[in-house]
Protein backbone atom coordinates (compact mmCIF):
# COMPACT_ATOMS: atom_id res chain seq x y z
CA UNK A 1 0.00 0.00 0.00
CA UNK A 2 1.03 3.57 -0.42
CA UNK A 3 1.13 6.33 2.21
CA UNK A 4 1.17 9.98 1.11
CA UNK A 5 3.89 12.27 2.44
CA UNK A 6 3.04 15.95 2.14
CA UNK A 7 6.38 16.93 0.61
CA UNK A 8 8.10 16.60 -2.76
CA UNK A 9 11.22 14.47 -3.14
CA UNK A 10 13.08 17.57 -4.35
CA UNK A 11 11.79 21.15 -3.92
CA UNK A 12 10.09 22.88 -6.88
CA UNK A 13 10.06 26.65 -6.73
CA UNK A 14 9.56 28.28 -10.14
CA UNK A 15 9.65 32.09 -9.70
CA UNK A 16 8.41 33.02 -13.19
CA UNK A 17 5.36 31.48 -14.90
CA UNK A 18 6.19 30.50 -18.49
CA UNK A 19 3.62 28.45 -20.45
CA UNK A 20 6.05 28.05 -23.37
CA UNK A 21 8.13 25.71 -21.20
CA UNK A 22 5.06 23.94 -19.80
CA UNK A 23 4.09 22.97 -23.38
CA UNK A 24 6.99 20.54 -23.68
CA UNK A 25 7.79 19.73 -20.04
CA UNK A 26 4.29 18.15 -19.85
CA UNK A 27 5.82 15.29 -21.88
CA UNK A 28 7.68 14.11 -18.79
CA UNK A 29 4.30 13.94 -17.01
CA UNK A 30 2.37 11.89 -19.57
CA UNK A 31 4.61 11.58 -22.64
CA UNK A 32 6.13 8.48 -24.27
CA UNK A 33 9.13 8.42 -21.90
CA UNK A 34 7.54 10.28 -18.99
CA UNK A 35 7.17 9.58 -15.29
CA UNK A 36 3.61 8.21 -15.41
CA UNK A 37 4.64 5.48 -17.85
CA UNK A 38 7.78 4.79 -15.80
CA UNK A 39 5.88 4.29 -12.54
CA UNK A 40 3.19 2.08 -14.13
CA UNK A 41 5.80 0.05 -16.02
CA UNK A 42 7.79 -0.89 -12.91
CA UNK A 43 4.85 -1.22 -10.53
CA UNK A 44 3.09 -3.52 -13.04
CA UNK A 45 6.14 -5.58 -14.03
CA UNK A 46 6.96 -6.44 -10.42
CA UNK A 47 4.16 -9.01 -10.00
CA UNK A 48 5.86 -11.59 -12.20
CA UNK A 49 9.38 -10.96 -10.89
CA UNK A 50 10.90 -14.19 -9.50
CA UNK A 51 13.61 -12.99 -7.07
CA UNK A 52 13.41 -10.84 -3.89
CA UNK A 53 15.91 -8.22 -5.12
CA UNK A 54 13.82 -7.72 -8.29
CA UNK A 55 10.50 -7.45 -6.43
CA UNK A 56 12.12 -4.90 -4.10
CA UNK A 57 13.89 -2.86 -6.75
CA UNK A 58 10.85 -2.53 -9.04
CA UNK A 59 8.67 -1.53 -6.09
CA UNK A 60 11.22 0.99 -4.79
CA UNK A 61 12.00 2.59 -8.18
CA UNK A 62 8.29 2.49 -9.18
CA UNK A 63 7.48 4.47 -6.04
CA UNK A 64 10.24 6.97 -6.72
CA UNK A 65 8.79 7.53 -10.21
CA UNK A 66 5.50 8.53 -8.58
CA UNK A 67 7.46 11.17 -6.64
CA UNK A 68 8.89 12.36 -9.94
CA UNK A 69 5.43 12.45 -11.54
CA UNK A 70 4.36 14.74 -8.71
CA UNK A 71 7.43 16.96 -9.19
CA UNK A 72 6.87 17.34 -12.94
CA UNK A 73 3.21 18.10 -12.23
CA UNK A 74 4.35 20.79 -9.78
CA UNK A 75 6.67 22.31 -12.42
CA UNK A 76 3.85 22.45 -15.02
CA UNK A 77 1.40 23.82 -12.42
CA UNK A 78 3.79 26.57 -11.34
CA UNK A 79 4.73 27.48 -14.93
CA UNK A 80 1.03 27.99 -15.78
CA UNK A 81 -0.19 29.77 -12.63
CA UNK A 82 -1.81 33.24 -12.67
CA UNK A 83 -1.94 33.56 -16.48
CA UNK A 84 -4.07 36.08 -18.40
CA UNK A 85 -5.78 35.19 -21.72
CA UNK A 86 -3.28 37.47 -23.52
CA UNK A 87 -0.31 35.67 -21.97
CA UNK A 88 -1.80 32.32 -22.97
CA UNK A 89 -2.21 33.45 -26.59
CA UNK A 90 1.26 35.03 -26.74
CA UNK A 91 2.83 31.74 -25.58
CA UNK A 92 0.86 29.61 -28.05
CA UNK A 93 -0.63 27.80 -25.04
CA UNK A 94 -4.25 28.15 -26.20
CA UNK A 95 -4.40 24.68 -27.80
CA UNK A 96 -3.70 23.11 -24.40
CA UNK A 97 -5.74 25.70 -22.50
CA UNK A 98 -9.04 25.17 -24.34
CA UNK A 99 -9.00 21.47 -23.42
CA UNK A 100 -7.45 21.55 -19.95
CA UNK A 101 -7.41 25.14 -18.63
CA UNK A 102 -4.65 25.47 -16.06
CA UNK A 103 -5.03 21.80 -15.09
CA UNK A 104 -2.25 19.23 -15.48
CA UNK A 105 -3.18 16.52 -18.02
CA UNK A 106 -0.97 13.51 -18.89
CA UNK A 107 -0.08 14.05 -22.53
CA UNK A 108 2.88 14.04 -24.94
CA UNK A 109 4.49 17.37 -25.90
CA UNK A 110 2.67 16.86 -29.22
CA UNK A 111 -0.73 16.70 -27.47
CA UNK A 112 -1.36 12.94 -27.78
CA UNK A 113 -2.89 11.65 -24.52
CA UNK A 114 -0.81 9.30 -22.35
CA UNK A 115 -1.13 5.73 -23.56
CA UNK A 116 -0.13 2.35 -22.14
CA UNK A 117 1.10 1.59 -25.67
CA UNK A 118 4.33 3.41 -24.68
CA UNK A 119 5.21 0.71 -22.13
CA UNK A 120 5.28 -3.06 -21.89
CA UNK A 121 4.88 -5.77 -19.27
CA UNK A 122 6.30 -8.86 -20.97
CA UNK A 123 6.29 -11.28 -18.06
CA UNK A 124 9.83 -12.30 -19.01
CA UNK A 125 12.52 -11.32 -16.53
CA UNK A 126 15.32 -10.51 -18.98
CA UNK A 127 13.01 -8.76 -21.46
CA UNK A 128 11.36 -6.60 -18.76
CA UNK A 129 14.65 -5.55 -17.12
CA UNK A 130 16.16 -4.77 -20.53
CA UNK A 131 13.12 -2.59 -21.35
CA UNK A 132 13.57 -0.82 -18.02
CA UNK A 133 17.20 0.01 -18.83
CA UNK A 134 16.13 1.40 -22.22
CA UNK A 135 13.30 3.36 -20.59
CA UNK A 136 15.75 5.07 -18.22
CA UNK A 137 17.97 6.02 -21.16
CA UNK A 138 15.02 7.46 -23.10
CA UNK A 139 13.91 9.49 -20.09
CA UNK A 140 17.49 10.70 -19.56
CA UNK A 141 17.68 11.79 -23.22
CA UNK A 142 14.33 13.62 -22.87
CA UNK A 143 15.69 15.58 -19.89
CA UNK A 144 18.81 16.37 -21.97
CA UNK A 145 16.51 17.78 -24.67
CA UNK A 146 14.51 19.80 -22.13
CA UNK A 147 17.77 21.25 -20.78
CA UNK A 148 18.69 22.20 -24.35
CA UNK A 149 15.35 24.03 -24.82
CA UNK A 150 14.86 25.70 -21.41
CA UNK A 151 16.71 28.80 -20.16
CA UNK A 152 14.87 29.06 -16.82
CA UNK A 153 17.31 28.37 -13.94
CA UNK A 154 14.55 27.29 -11.53
CA UNK A 155 13.20 24.77 -14.04
CA UNK A 156 16.64 23.50 -15.04
CA UNK A 157 17.58 22.96 -11.38
CA UNK A 158 14.71 20.46 -11.07
CA UNK A 159 15.36 18.89 -14.50
CA UNK A 160 19.02 18.21 -13.61
CA UNK A 161 17.94 16.40 -10.45
CA UNK A 162 15.40 14.27 -12.34
CA UNK A 163 17.89 13.50 -15.13
CA UNK A 164 20.50 12.26 -12.66
CA UNK A 165 17.93 9.93 -11.10
CA UNK A 166 17.54 8.24 -14.51
CA UNK A 167 21.31 7.55 -14.55
CA UNK A 168 21.16 5.98 -11.07
CA UNK A 169 18.10 3.89 -11.95
CA UNK A 170 19.83 2.63 -15.12
CA UNK A 171 22.75 1.47 -12.97
CA UNK A 172 20.44 -0.35 -10.54
CA UNK A 173 18.43 -2.07 -13.30
CA UNK A 174 21.70 -3.11 -14.91
CA UNK A 175 22.90 -4.61 -11.62
CA UNK A 176 19.52 -6.35 -11.19
CA UNK A 177 19.89 -7.87 -14.67
CA UNK A 178 23.39 -9.08 -13.78
CA UNK A 179 22.08 -10.69 -10.58
CA UNK A 180 19.38 -12.39 -12.65
CA UNK A 181 21.87 -13.70 -15.21
CA UNK A 182 24.05 -15.09 -12.44
CA UNK A 183 21.14 -17.22 -11.18
CA UNK A 184 20.50 -18.72 -14.64
CA UNK A 185 22.11 -21.62 -16.51
CA UNK A 186 25.54 -20.22 -17.46
CA UNK A 187 25.64 -22.41 -20.59
CA UNK A 188 22.29 -21.00 -21.83
CA UNK A 189 20.76 -18.05 -19.99
CA UNK A 190 17.69 -18.26 -22.28
CA UNK A 191 16.95 -21.91 -21.50
CA UNK A 192 13.86 -20.90 -19.48
CA UNK A 193 12.00 -17.79 -18.29
CA UNK A 194 12.32 -17.53 -14.49
CA UNK A 195 9.17 -15.35 -14.42
CA UNK A 196 7.11 -18.29 -15.73
CA UNK A 197 8.85 -21.67 -15.95
CA UNK A 198 9.22 -23.78 -12.82
CA UNK A 199 12.80 -24.92 -12.54
CA UNK B 1 33.92 -8.74 -0.40
CA UNK B 2 34.37 -10.32 -3.83
CA UNK B 3 34.03 -6.86 -5.29
CA UNK B 4 36.78 -5.45 -3.08
CA UNK B 5 39.18 -8.27 -3.92
CA UNK B 6 38.55 -7.64 -7.60
CA UNK B 7 39.23 -3.94 -7.18
CA UNK B 8 42.47 -4.69 -5.30
CA UNK B 9 43.63 -6.79 -8.26
CA UNK B 10 42.79 -4.03 -10.74
CA UNK B 11 44.65 -1.00 -9.47
CA UNK B 12 43.50 1.27 -12.30
CA UNK B 13 39.91 0.92 -11.07
CA UNK B 14 38.54 3.66 -8.80
CA UNK B 15 35.06 4.54 -7.51
CA UNK B 16 34.03 5.65 -11.04
CA UNK B 17 34.62 2.09 -12.29
CA UNK B 18 32.85 -1.14 -11.45
CA UNK B 19 33.20 -4.86 -11.51
CA UNK B 20 32.78 -6.88 -14.77
CA UNK B 21 33.17 -10.61 -15.24
CA UNK B 22 36.37 -11.55 -17.09
CA UNK B 23 34.47 -14.37 -18.82
CA UNK B 24 30.70 -14.18 -19.30
CA UNK B 25 27.82 -15.76 -21.28
CA UNK B 26 27.17 -14.32 -24.75
CA UNK B 27 24.01 -12.50 -25.91
CA UNK B 28 23.60 -10.67 -22.59
CA UNK B 29 23.90 -7.04 -21.45
CA UNK B 30 26.41 -6.20 -18.73
CA UNK B 31 26.48 -3.12 -16.54
CA UNK B 32 29.47 -3.07 -14.17
CA UNK B 33 28.51 -3.55 -10.50
CA UNK B 34 29.13 -0.47 -8.38
CA UNK B 35 31.85 -1.48 -5.91
CA UNK B 36 30.97 -1.86 -2.24
CA UNK B 37 31.47 0.93 0.30
CA UNK B 38 31.56 3.68 -2.38
CA UNK B 39 32.39 7.31 -1.51
CA UNK B 40 29.36 9.47 -0.70
CA UNK B 41 28.32 13.13 -0.73
CA UNK B 42 26.94 14.90 2.35
CA UNK B 43 23.15 14.87 2.69
CA UNK B 44 22.35 18.27 1.18
CA UNK B 45 24.93 17.91 -1.59
CA UNK B 46 23.45 14.50 -2.45
CA UNK B 47 19.99 16.04 -2.85
CA UNK B 48 21.43 18.90 -4.93
CA UNK B 49 23.36 16.55 -7.25
CA UNK B 50 20.56 14.00 -7.53
CA UNK B 51 22.72 11.14 -6.24
CA UNK B 52 24.51 10.14 -3.04
CA UNK B 53 27.38 8.67 -5.05
CA UNK B 54 30.09 10.77 -6.79
CA UNK B 55 30.84 7.72 -8.96
CA UNK B 56 27.35 7.86 -10.51
CA UNK B 57 27.23 11.66 -10.84
CA UNK B 58 27.32 12.08 -14.63
CA UNK B 59 25.81 15.50 -15.49
CA UNK B 60 24.67 16.72 -18.93
CA UNK B 61 27.27 19.11 -20.44
CA UNK B 62 29.02 18.85 -17.05
CA UNK B 63 26.65 21.51 -15.64
CA UNK B 64 25.61 20.79 -12.04
CA UNK B 65 23.24 22.41 -9.55
CA UNK B 66 24.89 24.90 -7.18
CA UNK B 67 21.83 25.29 -4.92
CA UNK B 68 18.73 23.49 -3.66
CA UNK B 69 15.71 25.82 -3.15
CA UNK B 70 15.11 24.98 0.53
CA UNK B 71 18.63 24.07 1.68
CA UNK B 72 19.21 24.90 5.34
CA UNK B 73 15.50 25.09 6.25
CA UNK B 74 13.92 22.55 8.62
CA UNK B 75 12.01 20.91 5.72
CA UNK B 76 15.14 21.00 3.55
CA UNK B 77 17.02 18.97 6.17
CA UNK B 78 14.29 16.34 6.24
CA UNK B 79 14.12 16.19 2.43
CA UNK B 80 17.90 15.68 2.23
CA UNK B 81 17.79 12.87 4.82
CA UNK B 82 14.79 11.30 3.08
CA UNK B 83 16.66 11.39 -0.23
CA UNK B 84 19.74 9.68 1.23
CA UNK B 85 17.47 6.97 2.68
CA UNK B 86 15.93 6.40 -0.77
CA UNK B 87 19.33 6.28 -2.47
CA UNK B 88 20.70 3.77 0.07
CA UNK B 89 17.48 1.77 -0.30
CA UNK B 90 18.08 1.35 -4.05
CA UNK B 91 21.81 0.66 -3.55
CA UNK B 92 21.11 -2.03 -0.95
CA UNK B 93 18.51 -3.68 -3.23
CA UNK B 94 21.43 -4.77 -5.42
CA UNK B 95 24.17 -4.76 -2.69
CA UNK B 96 22.33 -6.35 0.24
CA UNK B 97 25.58 -7.67 1.80
CA UNK B 98 27.23 -4.23 2.15
CA UNK B 99 27.17 -3.94 5.95
CA UNK B 100 28.64 -0.45 6.02
CA UNK B 101 25.88 0.86 3.73
CA UNK B 102 23.29 -0.83 5.94
CA UNK B 103 24.77 0.81 9.06
CA UNK B 104 24.69 4.17 7.27
CA UNK B 105 21.04 3.57 6.36
CA UNK B 106 20.18 2.92 10.02
CA UNK B 107 22.06 6.05 11.13
CA UNK B 108 20.31 8.27 8.58
CA UNK B 109 16.88 6.83 9.43
CA UNK B 110 17.47 7.68 13.10
CA UNK B 111 18.35 11.29 12.19
CA UNK B 112 15.34 11.46 9.85
CA UNK B 113 12.91 10.22 12.50
CA UNK B 114 14.27 12.66 15.06
CA UNK B 115 14.17 15.66 12.69
CA UNK B 116 10.78 14.74 11.34
CA UNK B 117 9.17 14.54 14.79
CA UNK B 118 10.53 18.00 15.68
CA UNK B 119 9.34 19.42 12.36
CA UNK B 120 5.86 17.96 12.57
CA UNK B 121 5.32 19.22 16.13
CA UNK B 122 6.25 22.75 15.03
CA UNK B 123 4.89 23.05 11.47
CA UNK B 124 2.14 20.44 11.12
CA UNK B 125 1.69 16.92 9.74
CA UNK B 126 3.62 15.43 6.81
CA UNK B 127 1.31 12.40 6.80
CA UNK B 128 -2.15 11.84 8.30
CA UNK B 129 -0.65 9.64 11.04
CA UNK B 130 1.34 12.67 12.25
CA UNK B 131 -2.01 13.93 13.61
CA UNK B 132 -0.96 12.16 16.82
CA UNK B 133 1.32 15.19 17.39
CA UNK B 134 -1.29 17.93 16.62
CA UNK B 135 -4.09 19.27 18.80
CA UNK B 136 -6.53 19.68 15.89
CA UNK B 137 -6.98 18.38 12.31
CA UNK B 138 -4.18 20.26 10.51
CA UNK B 139 -3.77 17.86 7.57
CA UNK B 140 -5.67 20.19 5.24
CA UNK B 141 -3.59 23.30 5.96
CA UNK B 142 -1.95 24.98 2.93
CA UNK B 143 0.48 24.88 1.27
CA UNK B 144 0.38 21.54 -0.52
CA UNK B 145 3.72 20.39 -1.95
CA UNK B 146 3.10 21.44 -5.57
CA UNK B 147 2.08 25.00 -4.70
CA UNK B 148 4.40 27.95 -5.25
CA UNK B 149 5.28 29.75 -2.04
CA UNK B 150 7.61 32.70 -1.57
CA UNK B 151 9.29 31.05 1.40
CA UNK B 152 10.03 27.39 1.20
CA UNK B 153 10.80 25.04 4.01
CA UNK B 154 8.21 26.44 6.41
CA UNK B 155 4.51 25.80 6.74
Amino acid sequence: MFVYEKTLQYPVKIANPNPKLAKFIISQYGGPDGELGASLRYLSQRYSMPYPELKGLLTDIGLEELNHLEMVGAVVHQLTRCLTPDEIKAAGFETYFVDHGAGVYPQFASGTPWTAATMQVKGDTIADLTEDMAAEQKARATYDNILRMSDDPDVNNVMRFLREREVVHFQRFGEALRKTQERLDQKNIYAFNPSFDRK
Amino acid sequence: MANRNYMAEHKDCNYKNGHLEPCAPLAAAYVPFQQENPPTYGNTEALMRGTLFPGLDLPFMNVVNKTVPCAGTPLGEIMALGFVIKELNLYLDTHCDDEEAFMMLRKIIALYNEGREKYVKKYGPLSVKDSIYTDSYKWLCDPWPWEYTERMGHK
